[in-house]
């Protein structure tokens, strides 16, 4: 099977050509295809959370969907959260603050994961923060950290 | 909560380091920019996909690859048959057999998820469906799966620790406790998955791979192909956690490395998330019985210690149970041996404190045991028993703030109000427990090597072979340059993880902060100094004139001690002599080092010193406290308050190294409550190895952890103070769960992990 499709995907506001495999998930085209390699692969298997990304603004798994069926809708992965000037966005920022993260590898999921987690009302308190962020496994052990970071952002962006 | 203040001592020192500096890799990371080993954009590229064996033991007899190798994309088939001219590599310690080949892909088959062929294809997903077509015969041999089933095992007599007649002083002691405790398999799980991209120009091979010691792998890498150390470059600027995982080159990297030469193109390896239970090993699974025998007032008299782990059946790994058991508390007589059962498994490897964890296990738990068999508080029986100095060395402590530390962590955690009778605390139908746990990780020192480079606008570069794989080094390696050169840690760049470049060992035992600071800080004053040299003698120097016989650099400004004298910025200075860059390389070697013992030093352990090298005894020590909550109905478990207090020495920076400790806790959560590797005993499989069923903690598992540090700078430790922070964490926080467990419901549970079934 080495018949390939041709899509565009709006990534981060910008269209992007390409032509997969139908089988190619959203992550290995973003990583191997587009060289947006912010988004991680941490198990492959939707356990994890590293490869989260917004698409039509929900947190999806990127590793468990295909590149074809985000056709037509808006992704936003790490590389196109900041503002057009470099100003981190305010998750971001409070991340660097709170030193919410050790390795970095599972970061980007847990910001993206964080955009979205506010932005759906989930970060009314510690416990709800630490509930909703369960999605996203973090090895080196920052929870602490990134629950101060999402309270603080989720404060800010009330 | 940030509880650790930053010291000041009074000397050179109080500049950044001891500072909650911000993470200067920080930025990369939370915007995407920060790439690992597998996201490095190399043209031409293809991948590998691994096949692994599905028997515990026996022969690959033939391997049909006609499907694989007539799939679409296919480019290359790797099985047992295929002979390359590779051989052996030296071990840690430098022992090499000469003229053995290596076999990345033997026939003979050790354990269920040994790689027993290899597909490269044009894409990932071409070379997937190829690996799937693989049919492999066998010839099976009966296997042992299981630590259980593998009998007592054989004592490695080396490891054995005596003083004392403990036997005697056990009959004689008027309380006894004896017990057994058991550890399973248990896995890292760093959330980057291990792999590499190999690239050959010539005979120049590149690998882009996480390494927690890229000259050990460098090392590795170059004997496996008979090449020149120097022909190998190990590039690896961001590590996705290692834990111990990534210190050395695998199989794996020998296949891709292989495949990358034959085929003349660059080869990515990627280990799926369930391979790596097998790819490579985690921490043995253990056993240990101890015998505590007190006076009738909580006295230690006696200690003996039994303990075993697995190992493979082609390679000795020692789990050391005895570890911390003879440096815990003060005891005259004194008895520890140490098995080794061999079982069908990948050889286990170091995962964040090896032996330590395991160890601080057996005796925290089993003097906790005697605490209540006593019938004194645990607390008191840890104070009573306080080790003034090394028992099994006979050597002072150079520090040891471990009362310090239980002290200021019982007050601040409230340990006074605990009633004492288990089951005696509550909320409604939960259960509340109360526990202590004591830990400790050894200091072990080796040498490092820094290069400084002052560039013509005053910026200032440092440069490592040593890495960050999240414990900070970059940050720390710039405030230390910072501090010894006298400018601002805005004004450095570090640049880590790349074997050609100055020396460092490996990110392992807790040994690269210590080792890399005393480098840069040695070669930033080296820099200081010539910097002051040149602007005292050039001819046109305002300083020439000025009758100063010395300069000071501050805020990156070189000037006069006197106010009113002629100052100038590094960068002017720069100018002012016409120079491009100045470059200063030191090494804490001892003098008269020869180039080849320069090279083993950091391609071997061979010269790590232990902590009790020198004439002290010295370590990282650590009180942890913690409550639980268990449902006195269902019989789970909540971790729901932890204060940890350490004497880790001098931090250099605080805000990091907390975040590091609490990183060892967390795992210490894991392994007390979820994490536990599941063999099925008819074929060695592990059945859960994956992260929806190797459970690790997740963020609603983890409540505030709350980090006090009692150290201060121990200088017989490090060249600035600073003793291990990385592995100390983790130890002695499973046996506070533990012995809050057991406070909580009167049931004392001795197998990790303490799983609800275990309580009902």
């Amino acid at each position: 099977m080495t018949q390939t499709i041709p899509l565009t995907l709006d990534i981060n506001g910008t269209p992007h050509a390409l032509a997969v495999e139908p089988r190619v998930t959203l992550l290995d085209a973003l990583r191997e295809q587009l060289h947006l390699t912010g988004t991680k692969k941490g198990c492959d298997q939707g356990q994890c959370g590293a490869c989260t990304v917004l698409v039509d603004g929900r947190r999806v798994l990127s590793c468990l969907t295909l590149a074809v069926q985000a056709e037509g809708c808006e992704i936003a992965t790490i590389e196109g959260i900041a503002g057009e000037n470099g100003e981190l966005h305010p998750v971001q920022a409070a991340f660097l603050e709170h030193d919410a993260f050790q390795c970095g590898y599972c970061t980007p999921g847990q910001i993206l994961s964080a955009v979205a987690c506010i932005r759906e009302g989930h970060a009314g308190s510690d416990t709800e923060i630490r509930e909703y962020m369960s999605g996203n496994l973090c090895r080196c052990g920052a929870y602490n950290t990134i629950v101060d970071a999402v309270r603080q952002a989720a404060e800010a962006a009330r | 909560m940030t509880l650790i203040e930053p010291r000041k001592h009074g000397d050179a020192s109080d500049g950044s380091l001891g500072r909650h500096v911000a993470r200067l890799d920080g930025r990369r990371k939370i915007t995407g920019a920060a790439t690992y080993a597998l996201e490095q954009p190399v043209e031409n590229l293809v991948h590998a996909v691994l096949v692994q064996s599905t028997i515990a033991s026996g022969r690959v007899v033939s391997v049909d690859k006609a499907a694989a190798e007539s799939s679409p994309g296919v480019l290359m088939v790797l099985t047992p048959d295929n002979v390359f001219n590779m051989m052996v590599a030296s071990d840690w310690n430098g022992n090499r057999v000469d003229k053995v080949p290596y076999l990345p892909l033997p026939a003979e088959v050790n354990y269920n998820g040994q790689a027993v062929a290899a597909v490269i294809a044009e894409t990932f997903e071409q070379a997937r469906e190829a690996a799937r077509l693989i049919k492999v015969q066998y010839e099976e041999t009966p296997a042992t799966t299981t630590i259980a089933e593998a009998g007592t095992g054989k004592v490695t007599g080396p490891m054995t620790v005596e003083w004392g007649d403990a036997e005697a002083a056990f009959e004689a002691a008027d309380i006894t406790i004896e017990a057994e405790y058991r550890t399973p398999r248990e896995y890292h799980v760093p959330i980057e998955p291990h792999g590499l991209i190999a690239s050959w120009q010539d005979d120049q091979l590149t690998i882009w791979e996480p390494s927690q010691w890229t000259h050990g792998m460098a090392r590795t890498y170059a004997e496996w192909f008979e090449i020149p150390f120097e022909h190998v470059r190990i590039i690896s600027p961001f590590i996705g956690g290692g834990f111990g995982s990534k210190g050395g080159a695998y199989f794996y990297g020998a296949v891709a490395a292989l495949a990358a030469r034959e085929l003349g193109r660059p080869v990515k390896l990627a280990v799926t998330r369930s391979q790596g239970f097998t790819a490579y090993g985690g921490r043995a699974s253990t056993r240990q019985t101890l015998k505590l025998g007190a006076s009738a007032d909580g006295v230690l008299q006696a200690v003996i210690h039994r303990g075993a782990n697995e190992t493979s059946t082609y390679a000795e790994f020692h789990e050391s149970t005895g570890a911390a058991t003879p440096i815990m508390y003060a005891v005259n007589n004194f008895s520890s041996q140490q098995s080794l059962i061999k079982v069908n498994t990948v050889t286990p490897g170091a995962l964040r404190a090896p032996g330590k964890n395991p160890s601080a296990y057996g005796i925290e738990c089993a003097i906790d045991e005697l605490s209540y068999a006593v019938g004194i508080d645990p607390l008191e029986i840890r104070l009573r028993n306080y080790a003034d100095h090394d028992y099994q060395s006979g050597k002072p402590w150079s520090t040891r703030k471990l009362r310090e530390a239980l002290m200021t962590g019982a007050e601040r955690f409230g340990w006074s109000k605990r009633s004492a009778a288990p089951r005696s605390m509550r909320d409604g139908r939960t259960l509340i427990g109360w526990g202590i746990g004591c830990g400790t990780f050894p200091n072990l020192t080796n040498s490092s090597e820094a290069m400084i480079r002052i560039l013509s606008d005053g910026s200032v570069e440092v440069e490592s072979a040593g890495i960050d794989m999240g414990q900070g080094t970059y940050t720390i390696v710039a405030q230390t340059a910072a501090d010894a050169l006298g400018v601002g840690v805005e004004q450095v760049d570090v640049k880590l993880g790349d074997s050609l470049s100055a020396g460092a060992p490996v990110a392992g035992g807790s040994m690269l902060a210590g080792s890399i600071t005393g480098a840069v800080h040695k070669a930033a004053q080296a820099a200081r100094e010539e910097l002051i040299g040149l602007a005292l003698n050039e001819q046109n120097s305002p300083f020439a004139t000025s009758g100063a016989n010395t300069l000071v650099i501050e805020n990156g400004r070189i000037k006069t001690s006197r106010e009113d004298g002629p100052s100038m910025s590094i960068g002017e200075l720069m100018a002012m002599l016409g120079r491009e860059s100045l470059e200063v390389k030191r090494n804490t070697l001892p003098e008269g080092t020869t180039p080849e013992e320069k090279q083993k030093a950091w391609t071997h352990m061979a010269k790590v010193r232990g902590p009790t090298a020198g004439d002290f005894s010295i370590h990282s020590w650590g009180a942890h406290f913690i409550e639980v909550r268990v449902d006195e109905d269902f019989g789970t478990v909540r971790v729901s308050r932890i204060v940890s207090a350490f004497d880790c020495g001098r931090l250099y920076n605080p805000k990091l190294a907390e975040s590091q400790l609490r990183g060892g806790i967390i795992m210490g959560i894991g392994q007390a409550l979820l994490e536990e590797g599941l063999v099925d005993p008819r074929n060695g499989r592990v059945v859960n190895n994956n992260l929806g069923d190797y459970l690790v903690p997740t963020n609603a598992d983890v409540p505030l952890i709350e980090i006090l540090s009692v150290g201060e700078p121990d200088f017989e430790a490090s060249v600035l103070g600073g003793k291990g922070v990385g592995e100390v964490g983790i130890v002695g926080v499973a046996p506070a769960i533990a012995n809050a467990v057991f406070h909580a419901t009167g049931k004392r549970v001795r197998d990790l992990p303490i799983t609800l079934e275990k309580l009902l």
